[in-house]
């Protein structure tokens, strides 16, 4: 397998998001040369940063309506830059909007499709993934063969793209007609995930959660002290987020968010099935639960049998202390 | 509002997986298969919406074999979808979501459809492709991880949110509009008795895949993790010595953070 891959960004705040230097990483690793893609008002200068990912050449689409419209509405625009680059693969992040859009190129443009790719390699017809299923309880491998391929990379499951300092050509691409429909659905309104922004519960390589176990919504900061000592996201039991002690958005397990990061921390989490599908192939588990018999022991990696309002704030302070903060 | 929702056998949570003689997928044999979890939640917000929505129709949907598939379909029915198509999959068995986009689409384009929800992504593949694949099959827009989906009957439009990495946005969509939920305004219900025993009864119609275009990938093999051995215990003394081992561990052994 030869050729050339897109890469198409996904863009936090103004800027490329970790997932998508790893994205670049498996393109290069699969011996593809990588050309970048970028939509949205911020697309210029993101499209730049690429150079900073060793990637010589990107498409910008900087349309402010694509901020605002369904992600189907770029579909136009990674087409143009496929044409224009010849290129037979595109590959994305796991995130929301990049599952959309490896949907949509599945049909559009007659693409073998996977999302949560956490290992790939080429083979004579096409790739050979593995990918998590059953919330980490067991992984397939699919052979995909066709022309064209759309995969979506798991975050944190691959090396980001080594640095480089190449400058990176921005070309620049018009969105192109979008349909009325894509036109008339639009975001009036958006509320970050925290007002500290710290990294997005996808995005973080260490995952602080609190369940039950912290007992009332005042004492939620303890886990939010130990994650800002980290640089890690704050996640939720779904008993915290049903309760109203912390947004929807923060739950991990089967009714919210599947994550995977580096390290995931619960704390006063029993460990139900279904937080367990939505945190178990994290790479290395922390439980801290005052239940020695609590079944999040069973897929821990660590384990702390203690009272959880003495023991996050000594770790608060140990991790202070080490990292020098 | 004719409202459309599609809906995959999955098993059971709790239930003990395991791999086909050929090591190639799931072996479906003695595994108990129920509605997945967040096309439940597809379902509810259906049901929520018809009941919001005069003159509203709940049709349930769904690709794949016999028997379970039906079955799954008549849990629908049971708690309250008014009709039931269910798509033979036959012998296909490539397990790619693709190809069941590509059905379901076939069949969602023969019916009325303002609404088209889909679960964001089924419990066992976890692809989350299928709303996406259906948006680009059917010309409709689409939206994936939406939560709490409400008409506002003043401006004829959906209002909803979408839980996405940088936090939650609001949005506003006319019909028509296919949605892969995340979660309705309501923990999904559960069926009462008698409408179990009517569903047994129901009509479930019988369709065979119209889209042409075979699948793309195909299975080689499914694999479980080996188990976990259960956690390494901390012990200690103090509060703080838990805290420096745990620290020590994590970067020494674990290699998690610098």
């Amino acid at each position: 397998m030869s050729g050339t891959a897109l890469v198409v960004a996904e863009i936090h705040a103004g800027r490329l998001a970790p997932a998508t230097a790893e994205a670049v990483g498996v393109a290069r690793s699969l011996g593809l040369t990588v050309i970048g893609f970028a939509a949205g008002s911020d697309a210029g200068s993101a499209a730049a940063e690429f150079g900073a990912l060793g990637v010589t050449e990107a498409f910008a689409v900087p349309d402010p309506r694509l901020d605002t419209a369904p992600s189907g509405a770029r579909i136009g625009s990674i087409r143009q830059a496929l044409s224009a680059s010849n290129a037979t693969t595109v590959l994305t992040v796991g995130t929301a909007l990049g599952r959309d859009l490896v949907g949509h190129l599945a049909i559009a443009w007659d693409a073998a499709a996977a999302t949560g790719v956490t290992e790939v390699v080429a083979t004579g017809e096409g790739f050979r993934v593995r990918r998590p299923i059953f919330g980490g309880r067991a992984t397939e491998t699919r052979l995909l063969a066709g022309g064209h391929f759309a995969l979506a990379i798991r975050p944190h499951a691959f090396p980001p793209a080594a640095g480089g300092a190449n400058p990176c050509t921005v070309r620049e691409l018009p969105a192109g007609e979008l349909a009325p429909g894509l036109l008339a659905a639009r975001r009036t309104g958006v509320s970050a995930a925290a007002a500290g922004a710290g990294p997005g519960l996808t995005d973080a390589s260490i995952v602080v959660s609190g369940g039950r176990g912290v007992r009332a919504p005042e004492n939620f900061h303890l886990i939010e002290e130990l994650a800002a000592a980290l640089g890690a996201a704050v996640g939720a039991s779904r008993a915290v987020t049903d309760a109203g002690w912390r947004p929807t958005s923060l739950q991990v397990g089967q009714t919210g968010r599947a994550v995977s990061p580096q390290l995931y921390i619960a704390v006063g989490i029993s460990g139900a099935i279904q937080h367990l599908v939505g945190m178990i192939s994290s790479r290395v588990i922390v439980a801290i639960n005052s239940d020695a018999s609590a079944p999040i022991f069973k897929v821990a990696d660590y384990g702390i049998v203690g009272d959880l309002f003495q023991i996050v704030p000594a770790l608060t302070a140990e991790i202070r202390r080490v990292r020098g903060l | 509002m004719e409202i459309v929702v599609c809906v995959k056998p999955v098993p059971e949570s709790e239930t003990r997986l395991r791999p086909t003689g050929d090591g190639r997928s799931l072996d479906p044999e003695a595994v108990k298969f129920v509605l997945a979890g967040y096309d439940e939640s597809a379902v509810e917000q259906a049901l929520l919406l018809k009941e919001a929505i005069p003159g509203s129709k709940v049709h349930a949907v769904a690709y794949g074999v016999a028997p379970r598939t039906e079955e799954v379909l008549r849990s629908a029915i049971a708690l309250g979808c008014d009709a039931a198509t269910w798509i033979d999959a036959g012998e296909e068995t490539s397990g790619d979501p693709i190809v069941a986009a590509r059905a379901l689409g076939g069949l969602i384009r023969t019916l009325p459809h303002d609404l088209v929800l889909c679960g964001k992504q089924a419990g066992d593949d976890e692809s989350g492709l299928v709303a996406a694949a259906l948006g680009e099959l059917l010309e409709v827009p689409e939206f994936g991880s939406v939560v709490d989906l409400r008409w506002d009957a003043a401006t004829g439009q959906f209002r909803f949110q979408r839980s996405v990495e940088a936090g939650t946005e609001i949005w506003t969509a006319a019909t028509p509009l296919i949605v892969g939920l995340q979660q309705a305004w309501n923990d999904p219900r559960t069926a009462k008795l008698p409408a179990i025993l009517k569903s047994r009864k129901a009509t479930i119609a019988r369709a065979t895949p119209t889209a042409a275009g075979g699948g793309r990938s195909s299975p080689e093999r499914f694999e479980l993790p080996p188990p976990r051995t259960g956690a390494k215990m901390i012990e200690y003394r103090t509060p703080e010595e838990a805290a420096q081992k745990l620290v020590r561990i994590l970067r020494e052994e674990a290699k998690v953070f610098p």
